[in-house]
This record gives C-alpha cells, sequence and structure tokens, in this order.
C-alpha cells in the first residue's frame, strides 16, 4: 500500500490498529508501524491526525524497543548459562545444538 | 525440418564430447580419501566424557610427518601456519606426548598414528582397572594390577585422533607431506600445504544422564539419538539340564530347586583407544579355559550323576572393562529372581538361581603362561582351601599353583563380593601382584603377545600356550568333578589340545576357521572379530559364536540335524542347535540340546526407572552417535591466495550492487522505456 495515496483518516486507522495489534504480544507490528509511519509522523507537513499518529508511532517505537532489549538480555544470559542451566535448559530448549555441553 | 535434423546432430556430437572429457567431480579432483583408518571416539559416564571428537564437519589441520619427539617439538614451537597434525608412530605415543599436545591444543587440530616396532609396554586402561567398581583395598597406587597403564582410554582428548594400520595409507600421508610441507618452516604461511581433514564428529556430551535426557526430551524439534548404552549379552550353560526329566520326553519335565551350584566364570570383553581390538591375553586366554573346561567336564561326566545335587554354571561375562556392565546385570537379575529367565518364581518348568545358591565362584582371568599360576581370594574358608589344595593335586602342568590370599585383581567376582559378601570365590591368573600383561587392553595384546601360534592339526609343543591353557582347564576340571562327585577322577578323559589350538586361532586369526564352520554355516569377516562390547543396540559376532560353541561342548546331539531342530516351540528350558557332528566331519549335521543361553548384559542403571546417576551404584557408560566418520587428504592454498580470492569476491559483489543500482535508476535511458506518469489518486 502506498501510504502517499491514502487519505489521512484511514492513516489514523491503519496506525491506531497497528499499535493496538502489538499488545497481542507482537513487537514486529510495533515495529512495522514505527517504521512505516515515521514519515508521516514527523517529515510531512502537519495535517489534522498528525498529532494522534505521532503518538502511535512513538508508542510502538517504545514497545518494539523494549521487546528488543528484553529479548536480547534473555538471549545473552540463555546462552552463556545454558550448560550449567542442565535440565531446565534443556527442557525450554526447541532445538538442542549436536555435540555441545 | 531440416534446421530440426540439424540440431539433433549437434546435440549428438555436443554431448558426445562432452562424454569424452573428465567427469571427475570437483570434491574427487580436490580430495584423496584415506581408507583403512579407525577413530577414537566418545563415551560418557555418569559424570565425564572420555574420548575424542572432531569439530562439526570435520577438523583440518597441516601433515606433520614425525619419527621421533624432536620432530614433535619442533612444530609445537616453530609451527606458523595455524594448526598441525601431527602423525606418529605408536612407539612415541606416551602419556607425556598426549599431555604436551593437549596442552598446546590451539595449535593441535587432530592426531594420527600408524603402527611400528611394538612397544615395551601400550595399556591406556588406568593402574587400577574399574577401581570404583571393585572391594576396597584391592588396589592402590603403590601396588597396582596394572602399573603401565597411563588413563588416557579415561581422558577426555580435545581433538580427533586416528589409528591408521595401512602402511600404503601412512606412505601417502608421508609422501605429500615430502612434496610440499618439509622444507622452509618459515615461510609455510606463504604456500600451498598439504593437510588432513578429520571426520569424527560426536552428538552426545558431558554425561550419559545429560545426553539420556536430551535423547527423551519430546519438545526437541529436530529429535536425534545422541547416545546408547554399551551393552551384549553374557553367556550362559550348565552342565546338566536345569530340570529333571523322566526319560527322553521333556514333557514331564520338573525344574531341580535344591541345586547348588559352582560358578565358572570369565569376561569375554575388551577394549582399545581406536575402534579396533585385540585382546588376546584378556580376555581370550580366559574364555578358552572356560571353553575348555566346560569341554572336558561334559566329557568326565556326560549324563547327570543321581544322588549329586549340585551343578556347573559357566557364566561370559560381557562390559566387563566398562566397570563390570555384564556382572552387575547378571548379580542384579539373579537377586530379582529373573536368572536364568524372567518367568515368574516358582514356576513349574525352569528353577529360578539366587546368589545364596552359589557355592563356588571360579574365575578364569589372564591365563597366558607366567611364572605360576595364581590364585586370588579375599577371605580364607575352608571351601577354598580345599579347592586351592586340590588344584594343586591335579596340575599337570610344571608351573605350581600359587594362593594368594586377601588379593582380587580386576575380575567379575568383584560384583559378586560387593553385592553378597559371603559368596566365596577365587581367581585364577597368571600373576602375582602386577599383570604379566603390558598391554592390557589394547591394540598389541595380539597373538604375538601370547606367543600363539597356530598349529593346525599337528602335535601341540609343550611350552607353548596351548598347552598351559589345557593344562589350567584340566586341573579345574578335575578340582570340579572331585567337589562335585566328593571322589577323584580316574577315568581317562582328557583334553584335546587341537581344540584349544583352534580356539585360538579363530578367535585371535581366522574367524573363519573350522571351530565356527562347524557351530555356524555364515560367512565371517576376515579380519579378527571385535571384542569390544559395543552399544546394546547391535549384537556382536563373538557373543553369539561363543554362545554356540559352549552348546556344542556342553550339549547332546539328539538326533540327526532335521527340520524339527528349531527353539521354535521353546519352552525355555533346551535351546537346539544344528552343530557338525565333529571337527573331522563338518558336514555331518546333528541336532544338539544345550542348557545354553544369553542373559541381557544391559547395566541396571538403564533399566531402573528414575534411576539416580549421582548414586554411582552401577556402570553407567554409554557411546556417543556419529554421522559420517573417516579422513581425507588435500592441499591448502597459502593464506595469500586465500585472502586474494576473498578480496576478489567483495570487489565483485559491491560492483555488481553499484551496476544493478544504476541501471534501474537509468533503466529508461537504456531500455527506452516510456517514463510512467502516476495514476490519478484515489485509485
Amino acid at each position: 500500500m502506498d501510504l502517499s495515496k491514502v487519505p489521512n483518516e484511514k492513516k489514523l486507522h491503519l496506525s491506531k490498529w497497528y499499535f493496538r495489534a502489538g499488545f497481542a504480544l507482537l513487537p514486529f507490528v510495533w515495529a512495522v508501524n514505527a517504521i512505516w509511519f515515521f514519515n508521516e509522523a514527523f517529515r510531512k507537513p502537519e495535517y489534522n491526525e498528525q498529532k494522534q499518529i505521532r503518538k502511535y508511532v512513538i508508542y510502538s517505537g517504545m514497545g518494539a524497543l523494549l521487546w528488543l532489549i528484553l529479548i536480547v538480555t534473555w538471549i545473552t544470559v540463555f546462552q552463556i548459562n545454558r550448560a550449567s542451566w542442565g535440565e531446565f535448559a534443556d527442557k525450554i530448549s526447541f532445538i538442542i545444538p549436536l555435540g555441545t555441553p | 525440418m531440416l534446421n530440426k535434423v540439424f540440431f539433433a546432430l549437434l546435440l549428438v556430437y555436443t554431448s558426445s564430447y562432452i562424454l569424452e572429457s573428465n567427469a571427475d567431480r570437483l570434491k574427487d579432483q580436490m580430495y584423496i580419501k584415506i581408507n583403512g583408518s579407525v577413530a577414537c571416539y566418545r563415551r560418557m559416564n555418569s559424570t565425564h566424557q572420555i574420548g575424542c571428537s572432531s569439530n562439526r564437519g570435520g577438523s583440518i589441520g597441516i601433515i606433520h610427518y614425525c619419527d621421533t619427539s624432536q620432530d614433535l617439538d619442533f612444530i609445537l614451537k616453530n609451527g606458523s601456519a595455524g594448526q598441525y597434525i601431527p602423525v606418529i608412530p605408536t612407539s612415541l605415543f606416551s602419556l607425556d606426548v598426549m599431555t604436551e599436545l593437549i596442552s598446546n591444543k590451539h595449535k593441535i587440530a587432530g592426531l594420527i598414528l600408524h603402527p611400528t616396532e611394538k612397544p615395551d609396554k601400550f595399556s591406556h586402561d588406568t593402574q587400577c582397572p574399574n577401581s570404583r567398581y571393585s572391594v576396597d583395598g584391592t588396589c592402590s597406587s603403590k601396588s597396582s594390577w596394572n602399573p603401565w597403564g597411563t588413563g588416557l582410554l579415561f581422558a577426555d582428548i580435545p581433538f580427533p585422533m586416528f589409528f591408521t594400520e595401512n602402511q600404503e595409507q601412512v606412505q601417502i600421508i608421508k609422501q605429500c607431506f615430502q612434496n610440499f610441507n618439509n622444507f622452509s618452516y618459515s615461510t609455510q604461511g606463504d604456500r600451498s600445504l598439504c593437510s588432513l581433514e578429520l571426520s569424527a564428529f560426536m552428538y552426545a556430551t558431558t554425561s550419559t544422564p545429560t545426553c539420556r535426557r536430551r535423547n527423551n526430551i519430546i519438545t526437541n524439534l529436530n529429535p536425534v539419538k545422541l547416545c546408547d548404552p554399551l551393552g551384549d549379552s553374557n553367556v550362559w550353560g550348565s552342565l546338566f539340564p536345569l530340570v529333571e526329566q523322566q526319560e527322553a520326553n521333556n514333557q514331564n519335565a520338573k525344574p531341580i530347586n535344591d541345586y547348588k551350584y559352582i560358578v565358572v566364570a570369565a569376561r569375554m570383553d575388551t577394549t582399545s583407544l581406536f575402534e579396533k581390538t585385540s585382546g588376546a591375553e584378556s580376555p581370550i586366554t580366559g574364555v578358552v579355559t572356560l571353553l575348555s573346561i566346560a569341554k572336558l567336564l561334559k566329557q568326565m561326566l556326560p549324563d547327570n550323576v543321581s544322588g549329586v545335587r549340585k551343578n556347573v554354571l559357566f557364566i561370559l561375562f560381557n562390559g566387563e572393562t566398562y566397570d563390570y556392565i555384564g556382572s552387575q546385570r547378571l548379580l542384579y537379575d539373579m537377586e530379582r529372581g529373573h536368572f536364568p529367565t524372567d518367568l515368574p518364581i516358582n514356576n513349574d518348568i525352569l528353577p529360578t538361581i539366587y546368589p545364596e545358591n552359589i557355592t563356588l565362584f571360579i574365575e578364569l582371568s589372564q591365563l597366558a603362561p607366567g611364572r605360576a599360576t595364581y590364585a586370588h581370594y579375599i577371605a580364607n574358608s575352608e571351601l577354598i582351601n580345599k579347592f586351592v589344595q586340590s588344584l594343586s593335586e591335579n596340575n599337570p602342568s610344571n608351573l605350581p599353583v600359587n594362593s594368594v590370599p586377601n588379593s582380587l585383581p580386576p575380575s567379575s567376582l568383584h560384583t559378586f563380593i560387593r553385592g553378597n559378601s559371603s559368596i566365596k570365590g577365587l581367581v585364577l591368573t597368571n600373576h602375582e601382584k602386577e599383570y604379566r600383561n603390558h598391554y592390557y587392553n589394547s591394540l598389541y595384546d595380539n597373538a604375538s603377545n601370547i606367543e600363539f601360534v597356530y598349529m593346525n592339526g599337528s602335535n601341540i609343543p609343550h611350552n607353548s600356550i596351548q598347552k598351559y591353557v589345557g593344562d589350567v582347564a584340566t586341573m579345574v576340571a578335575k578340582s570340579i568333578y572331585q567337589e562335585l562327585m566328593g571322589q577323584n577322577y580316574t577315568d581317562l578323559a582328557v583334553l584335546n589340545l587341537t581344540l584349544v589350538d583352534e580356539m585360538f586361532h579363530c578367535y585371535l586369526e581366522d574367524p573363519n576357521c573350522k571351530l565356527h564352520m562347524a557351530v555356524q554355516k555364515g560367512r565371517l569377516p576376515k579380519s579378527p572379530l571385535s571384542l569390544y562390547v559395543g552399544v546394546s543396540v547391535v549384537d556382536n559376532f563373538f557373543t553369539t559364536l561363543v554362545t554356540r560353541t559352549l552348546a556344542w561342548f556342553t550339549g547332546d546331539p539328539v538326533a540327526p540335524s532335521g527340520p524339527n531342530c528349531t527353539n521354535l516351540v521353546g519352552n525355555h528350558v533346551f535351546v537346539y542347535y544344528n552343530l557338525s557332528h565333529s571337527l573331522d566331519r563338518l558336514d555331518d549335521m546333528w541336532c544338539y540340546r544345550a542348557t545354553v543361553n544369553m542373559t541381557e548384559a544391559v547395566s541396571p542403571a538403564f533399566i531402573i526407572e528414575d534411576y539416580d546417576w549421582s548414586s554411582n551404584k552401577y556402570s553407567s557408560w554409554s557411546e556417543s552417535t556419529w554421522n559420517d566418520m573417516g579422513m581425507r587428504m588435500f592441499l591448502t592454498p597459502s593464506s595469500a591466495h586465500q585472502k586474494v580470492t576473498i578480496t576478489l569476491g567483495s570487489i565483485v559483489m559491491i560492483f555488481s550492487f553499484i551496476i544493478v543500482y544504476f541501471m534501474k535508476s537509468k533503466s529508461h535511458v537504456l531500455f527506452n522505456l516510456p517514463v510512467r506518469e502516476d495514476p490519478p489518486a484515489n485509485c
């Protein structure tokens, strides 16, 4: 969809629903929202709905960033401790690498 | 039309041209496969991993052929072109060399061993084999059974190791080393070098509990079997049937529940650092002695003697090298009333034999001629004294029988004494304080270690291994006869030494020997059979052959061979085999009925549900699985060459991006396309 051809109300609607959908543990939807509507929110000349779009873009971006931090932290902690956690780590793994402790 | 014919012809000519050309795959042009090598692989117990593994996809290193330890030190100090794979003779392989290599593991990608003249000692088991599962105080670092043991068999080696027996292949490696590597070492980094890729990637790590747990995880998206427990089968047989028969038909057979048993035992497995085993002195001398005793006792006592409430059990334990797997399991089964079968207790088919029913346990350990024959036992008792006394009296050999009280070399008897300390047993060996055998559990424990020469039917010399083993078998058989009957043996049965000769030949040299042709008709491998216990999911040839041989020695021919000679209607009491009449009449087949069978030799640790691995009650050895194993040789390009290749590749890639971008942005000019107007909005 080319945003330049979408009327402003529709943009607001889209951005709002992308933001809401992100609450269903879908950080990628927030990331898409933040990137897709970034130009609309910050770089387009002012229009009525822009303020609300900007709000959704900022919240989505912050949400995505929070997710990123959480996931990176968890992966680091897990990978460092996988071997020493033993049975617990194996139980929460879907793929266990061959030939490594 | 003409055009079509022309193209068809063109196609035919082109294809014929292609066929003539060299159609080797690029892979085959790059690599030379090195065949005839056996690898070291990984095993685990409840706490550790031992053995070797390569990297995933193979470990690559530059060949360095070493004749002396100076060559090895040289490359460890001066090697400048990355990781090396030293190729060393077995005479160089020692604890010191391995310690040095392991401490320099960042410089070593692997190790190749090739055989040279026999080293003085070559044993990589520990100095006190199986000490953790032995009776306390039977071995100490001051007086150990295997003082030459390096313990490398139980070390975790951080690189792959291969044993290349084929000298031609070693020469190919050496030639490549001479042509490309063996000059101006300071400039090695600047030129192409001959390298090896060793593939022996092991799937399992850490410990048996870890890999067993990962084998069974259901959430795993990619389930792969990582390890298998070590194990195979124990073989047992009895001198007399375990049932009382009313005449010949065994319909009315009743189990005999009140017999006492004399156990004659031996181990039947060995191991080595690599996939190949030898095992002449341990375990073959013991196995042959046991089979000879069985044969001779059957000759002395062809039928059950009424009034004698004793029987003899012959048991060959498997997996004893790895913390007494076979004996631990057999004792476990016995204690639970599952020996000889898992029929319910007090059934009316077979008796249940408990450890308490064993009066005397005689184990045959390493029995190549030494200074004397030693009878080791821990607790002194009248029974043992009497038995040792009768051994001495019945000893036809000029080597004396000496008793060694308060001593017990590594043997299956340890398991039984630990389980039930009242059991009376002794171990017959050729050593008093330390092994005569300098090659315990190694590749060099071969026929020449026990000075075995196959006589092929001619007279057996007086000072030979065959004669000695025959003498030991005779004295044990006569003493057991005395124990059973309460009187000396006065009849004329003698052991046929040709049979002893034949057994050694079968197990050490040629599996397709006469004896094996007598007990089975299939073709066997050309090289000596492996005596490694292996994983429980694979059956060993050796176990099956020994079972049939024991059945041949202790069974009775009941009828000429025929379709009725099967075990399909088997009632557990007897086993029926089609076997030859004798070594001279291989084609004269008879149906033999014997009380011989196998029991599972897998450690109880693997069958007990919720077994607590940290209890260390039972052997916990398992072996890792792997996918491919092998090695190949190739030329690695110089590092300059590699750098040029990567730089060129990167430049081409960057240029292609620029060109594509340029062409896209100027496509309307290049391809003369009309510039498209944006369509009207709201579509």
